[in-house]
Formats: C-alpha cells, sequence, structure tokens
C-alpha cells in the first residue's frame, strides 16, 4: 500500500480523492463571518460564495477532498466501500494544506470540504483530519471557511478539538429510516451517527456561553452542522424522508439537510430497480422546495404528506399540492391576512410577504401592486382577494384550480425534470393522483 | 431653459456637476451629462463643469448629512455604473428628497422615476461587484505578484478591493480592469490603490511562476472530476455561470 501512495503525484491523488468525493452534496461556504486577522490568509462571509459550477451545475465553493479512499467499511451505495477493487490512496496533512493554500490564493475556492474513508479505525482517521485542520489553522495560518466530517464512532475528544478549527461539521445520516442504514450500511447505525451529532450540538449550546461569559473564547463550528440523506436507495417514501429531517431539525438544530439523489455506482441486487432516467432528480427538487418549507415557512412535515400520501406529486410542488388540500382556508384577504398565512398562499414567498405587510400600512393593496412586489399572481389569483374581490372570476374548486396550475409551467431547475415535462404535455389532464405512483 | 452640466465620466467629474448643479440649479430643471455622450436638445444651456477633486469630499459629506450613509452608498455605486443618465439620475433624486418628510427614505420612494433609476443602477453594480468576488482567477507571476484581468461592465474595483484586502493582507496583488483600464494594487501589508488610465505591460503580466501551471492544471482536474457524469447539465451551468465570465476563469480556458 505504502509504496503505491508514495509513487502517486499529487495531481493523480486530487483526482482519486475528489472524484471520491463528489456524492456529497453539501458545498455551502455559509454561517459564519469572520474578518482576516491581517497575519494571515482568509476570511468569511455569511452568505458564503460561490466560484464556480461544475459540468452538473452544482456550485463550487470548496476543495471538496477525502482524505483517504481507504475504507474499512463496506457501504453498499459507497464507491470507496472496502469490497470494491479501486485504486487507493491518501493525502499527507502538507498536500491538503498545501492545495487549500494555493487555490485560496488564486481565489479558485472559499475554503475545504475535507471527509475521509475509514482508514483503520475511526479513531485513528479522526486524528488525521485534526492533525490537517491544525496545520492549516496554527502552521499556514488559514482563515477561510472549513467544513469537516465528524467521523461516527471517533472519541468525542477528537471531535471536540476538530471542532474549534473547523467552521462546520457535518456526520451525514445517510438514509432516512433505521432499517434501510442497517441493509446498506452494516458497519454503521444511528446510534452511532447520532452520537456525534448530540455532541456538537452540545458543545455549539456550550461554547455560545462560554462566548457571553468572555468574548474572546475560542468558537467552536460556528457555522453550524448539517447532514446529508441519499435519496432512492431505499424504497423509503417522501414523507419518511421529510419526517427525518424535520427531527434532525428540532432536535438536534442543524443548519441544513442536504438530499443527494442517488447514483448507484456499485451494482448491487439491494437497490431498488433503477430506472434509465437517471438519478431522481425531480423527486430531489421536490424535497428540497418542502425542506424550505419547513425551515422558512413554518409547515410541519405532516401538514404536506402522510402515510396515506406518502409521496410528492411531480406534477405541483408542495405548497401548491397543500393549498388545493384545503381550499377552505382560502381565499385570503390580502389586506389583513396574517403573515403566517400570506406565507401559505401558493405564487407568495418570504419577501413578497413581508412586503405586503409593510406595504399596506401605508393603503388598501390592489393586484397591480402585488405584481410590483413580487407575487407570482398567475399561481396566486386563486387563493387571494385584494379588498374583497378576486383578480378575475374563478371557481374555488380543486380539479379547476388544479388544471389551471399545471397550465401555468413551474420553473422547475433546468434538467431536473426533462421526462416529467415531456409527460406534463403528453398527458395534459392527467389525474396528479395517479401520477405520483411514476416515482415508484 | 433647462441648465445642463457636462463632466467626465469619472467620480471626480460626476461629483463636481452634482456640487455645481446643486450650488446654483436645485431649485430648477437641470441635468447632468457625460462628456462625448451628450444629446444636444434644443432650449437647453450646456456648461462644461470644473472639475476638482476639491468638490468630491463636500458633495458627499452633503449627501451623507441629509440622506444618510446608505443613501450615499446608493448614489456612489450608481456613480460607477456604465448608464449615462446615472448624474442626472442622482440629481434628480437629490431634488425629489427635498420635497419629501424625511430625507433619509428617500430610497423608498420608488414611485419616483429617477430614484427607480438609482436604485436599479446601484444594484447593477453591487451584483457584478459580487460576482466578481466570485469569479476573478489570480495568477502568480515572476515576481510573486498575484495578477487578475477582468472585463467589467460597471466599475466594480473600488467596490472589491476591501474584500480582497482583508483577505489576502500578506500578499502583492493586483487586479487589471480591461474595459476601464484601471489598477487595483495592493502590496503586501498596506492599503489598496485604484490607479485609473494606465496601460498594461503585457508582457510583465505574461511571465508566470515556475509553479503556476501546476496550480492551473491540479485546479482543472478538481474540476473536471468533481462533476458527477450522471447530472450532467450544461443548461444548468450556463444559467448560473453565463458565458462572458468564463473568457477569464483559469478552468475554462
Ligand atoms: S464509511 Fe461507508 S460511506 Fe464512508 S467511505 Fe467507507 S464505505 Fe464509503
Amino acid at each position: 500500500m505504502d509504496c503505491i501512495q508514495t509513487e502517486m503525484t499529487l495531481y493523480e491523488k486530487l483526482q482519486i480523492l475528489s472524484d471520491a468525493a463528489k456524492y456529497d452534496v453539501a458545498c455551502t461556504s455559509s454561517g459564519v463571518d469572520r474578518r482576516g486577522d491581517g497575519n494571515g490568509m482568509g476570511n468569511c462571509s455569511r452568505a458564503g460564495i460561490c466560484h464556480s459550477f461544475s459540468a452538473d451545475g452544482r456550485c463550487i465553493s470548496l476543495l471538496k477532498i477525502l482524505f483517504t479512499n481507504e475504507c474499512i467499511y463496506d457501504c453498499k451505495y459507497c464507491v470507496n466501500r472496502s469490497s470494491n477493487d479501486v485504486v487507493r490512496t491518501s493525502f499527507t496533512p502538507d498536500d491538503i494544506c498545501t492545495l487549500t493554500m494555493e487555490f485560496y490564493r488564486r481565489n479558485y475556492i472559499e475554503g475545504l470540504f475535507l471527509s475521509s474513508g475509514i482508514l483503520k479505525s475511526p479513531d485513528y482517521t479522526m486524528e488525521l483530519l485534526y492533525v490537517t485542520l491544525y496545520k492549516l489553522r496554527h502552521v499556514y495560518n488559514f482563515q477561510g471557511y472549513i467544513h469537516v466530517k465528524a467521523i461516527p464512532g471517533a472519541d468525542t475528544r477528537l471531535i471536540r478539538l476538530t471542532g474549534f478549527l473547523a467552521d462546520r461539521m457535518s456526520v451525514n445520516v445517510e438514509l432516512p429510516t433505521a432499517e434501510g442504514l442497517r441493509r446498506l450500511a452494516p458497519h454503521k447505525s444511528r446510534k452511532n451517527i447520532l452520537t456525534p451529532m448530540r455532541f456538537v450540538q452540545d458543545g455549539m449550546r456550550q461554547n455560545r456561553e462560554e462566548i457571553t461569559l468572555y468574548r474572546n473564547a475560542p468558537r467552536f463550528v460556528p457555522a453550524g452542522q448539517s447532514t446529508q440523506m441519499i435519496i432512492g436507495a431505499t424504497q423509503d417514501t417522501d414523507y419518511h424522508i421529510l419526517s427525518t429531517a424535520e427531527a434532525l431539525y428540532k432536535k438536534f438544530d442543524l443548519k441544513r439537510v442536504f438530499y443527494s439523489a442517488f447514483v448507484p455506482v456499485n451494482r448491487d441486487s439491494v437497490f431498488p430497480a433503477v430506472s434509465h432516467d437517471g438519478p431522481p432528480l425531480l423527486r430531489e427538487h421536490r424535497l428540497y422546495q418542502a425542506d424550505w418549507l419547513l425551515r422558512f415557512y413554518h409547515f410541519e412535515a405532516a401538514e404536506l404528506l402522510d402515510e396515506k400520501n406518502p409521496n410528492f406529486n411531480i406534477f405541483l410542488d408542495p405548497k401548491c399540492c397543500w393549498a388545493l388540500k384545503h381550499l377552505e382556508l382560502f381565499p385570503v384577504e390580502i389586506n389583513r391576512a396574517e403573515y403566517r398565512m400570506l406565507l401559505r398562499v401558493p405564487g407568495i414567498g418570504c419577501k413578497s410577504a413581508s412586503r405586503i405587510v409593510k406595504a399596506r400600512r401605508m393603503g388598501n393593496l390592489q393586484f397591480d401592486d402585488l405584481r410590483k412586489i413580487g407575487v407570482v399572481l398567475k399561481r396566486a389569483l386563486y387563493f387571494i382577494t385584494c379588498s374583497g374581490k378576486m383578480m378575475c372570476p374563478t371557481k374555488i374548486e380543486e380539479d379547476y384550480i388544479t388544471r389551471n396550475l399545471l397550465n401555468t409551467k413551474e420553473r422547475i431547475p433546468e434538467g431536473a425534470g426533462s421526462l416529467n415535462y415531456r409527460q406534463l404535455t403528453l398527458f395534459d389532464d392527467m389525474d396528479p393522483e395517479k401520477a405520483r405512483l411514476t416515482f415508484q | 431653459m433647462k441648465q445642463v452640466y457636462i463632466c467626465h465620466d469619472t467620480v471626480t467629474g460626476i461629483y463636481s456637476a452634482l456640487y455645481d448643479a446643486w450650488k446654483e440649479s436645485r431649485n430648477r430643471e437641470a441635468g447632468i451629462e457625460l462628456r462625448g455622450k451628450t444629446q444636444q436638445q434644443l432650449f437647453c444651456e450646456y456648461r462644461i463643469v470644473e472639475e476638482c477633486e476639491k468638490k468630491v469630499p463636500a458633495v458627499q459629506r452633503m449627501i451623507k448629512r441629509y440622506m444618510g450613509y446608505n443613501t450615499y452608498w446608493d448614489f456612489y455605486l450608481a456613480i460607477l455604473s456604465d448608464d449615462n443618465e446615472k448624474g442626472d439620475a442622482v440629481f434628480r433624486t437629490m431634488q425629489e428628497a427635498r420635497r419629501i418628510a424625511d430625507s433619509t427614505r428617500i430610497m423608498d420612494h420608488l414611485g419616483c422615476p429617477a430614484v427607480a433609476k438609482v436604485f436599479e443602477l446601484s444594484r447593477r453594480v453591487s451584483n457584478e461587484a459580487h460576482i466578481y468576488k466570485e469569479v476573478i482567477r489570480f495568477r502568480e507571476l515572476e515576481n510573486g505578484v498575484l495578477f487578475s484581468e477582468i472585463s467589467p461592465r460597471t466599475k466594480i474595483l473600488a467596490c472589491i478591493a476591501e474584500h480582497f484586502a482583508d483577505r489576502f493582507p500578506l500578499e502583492n496583488w493586483m487586479i487589471y480592469d480591461k474595459t476601464h483600464k484601471a489598477f487595483l494594487a495592493h502590496r503586501a501589508g498596506a492599503e489598496c490603490r485604484l490607479i485609473c488610465g494606465e496601460e498594461l505591460n503585457k508582457e510583465s503580466a505574461s511571465r508566470i511562476s515556475a509553479n503556476q501551471k501546476e496550480y492551473e492544471e491540479l485546479w482543472k482536474a478538481f474540476f473536471e472530476s468533481i462533476a458527477v457524469k450522471e447530472r450532467e447539465n450544461p443548461k444548468l451551468q450556463r444559467t448560473h455561470l453565463p458565458k462572458r465570465y468564463r473568457r477569464e476563469m483559469t478552468e475554462f480556458s
């Protein structure tokens, strides 16, 4: 093994270890504002900065790499699993520091995203990550963004030390249910994954108290933690996935849950039949929309889906679906409705809702004002009145509105629904209830 | 008769014009036009502004004091934009501010066309500045200087100076704006300087350091391997990153 490693050039290592890291979707550099102290290199901006977009249209913000693609585990969905015959290699801490610094100086990246396969043991691996980060922060004086993985099963003291050097930490829950995990990642367990997550959460809480006591206390994971779930590698429904996400937000104060459409890199009979449409991108998109509803629109997972309707509709976004099921609450009067109710109207986003609340203090709003404010009227018109009047005569009836909403093209990210778009035009009048089945 | 002030398309030029216009014509119809881009109209009296550095802080102070810091900043950004009517829009916005009760809220009055224009221009510049914080690529020259060439539509150099100075305090770096022939230069441990009207010495800018090629290749390799083939999506990539920025980006060259 060693001789392979020493023979390999930095170029080859980078190719292998970035290729192996690419299925991790998180690449944001957001969540923390930090100015440089003048003695090193780098700073952070709260909104995050994207530096490029790769051929798949995803943002590149961080140098996303594995420390090593060696792994003692054998997770079924992973390229690096021990049973795969792939070229193995590892960086050294200095390799990683040099790459990060030299890329950062040229403004290619915002920082480092460091993950790893499990080399020898969780502790051994976590220590390597720690040593790398320590060097990067204290020898190379790097002050840009660092996102690092906490390795499940590693000594919490190692995780704690690492957390003081990182901006964000994440542990991937990988699969929405414990059962899925048991089948696909036999060496991992729910408990094993949630323990470091809880630990980081407690660490952050404690750190917040320390910072109120003395301002210069070292910061522990200031940009918070995130996690990721693979979508479509098991039979789990959207309801399972969203409920898990909700529980993670509530119980673990996560900053973000990411969803990653499953790309079958290994042939294995445990996976559901692979569809020919490629990874389930539209499904991933719907989950992100619903996630948004949980985080910013005060929705609960159980309002959007339930055991009887466990999957999102491919034709209509989750908010429209919810509204159609609750027509008794509509139409709402724009000039009087509470902010939270405005948020629930299809076609009204967070920004428009707060603009409405501000603007109506000055006087009654008309439909024209709403357009200027940024409300998407062609979706909202079925659900609102302005001074008691609807924009145009319309029936408040599920079928009728559904048909009309389906005719207003939703903006789906390019490519996410190419196949489904074709379906849409083929079966213009298709019953959305039936359409749901195509997911399975 | 409408009084029109003519000035150069520079920060000093436009603030000088604002100074004169405010002093002499704030109570009547007046306008500001850029040299070489005027539209001669009948019934207008044209006057060439005497441009001078001292007028700049004088107007700026007045704007900050009566219209607040945020308004001042919107004006400043608008003046860096590539619109020929920017001086005019700022001047009319200042006139409008006198008509309302709380002049510091002037930028909320988007119903006024001049205010809407200043708002739009200010956003145009700050958006472009933000994009360049993302897409600027430095190359290391023989002498260790990090060097970058860009072609922005608006004069964003002043808006990104602070960002890069804070980020690379110990580096010598330089950004050259090809469109407006201006340099932003930073010496390790010192302040940034903005140098206008200088030509680039192409020869010395092309002498890269011994390591530069290697890191370019490493970056390109990373850029290739980080994309998931099964999700390939050039259209999405193009919406996020329009082609015109790519010419100057290492990974696309
Ligand atoms: S632990 Fe599992 S997911 Fe992580 S690298 Fe090893 S095989 Fe892959």
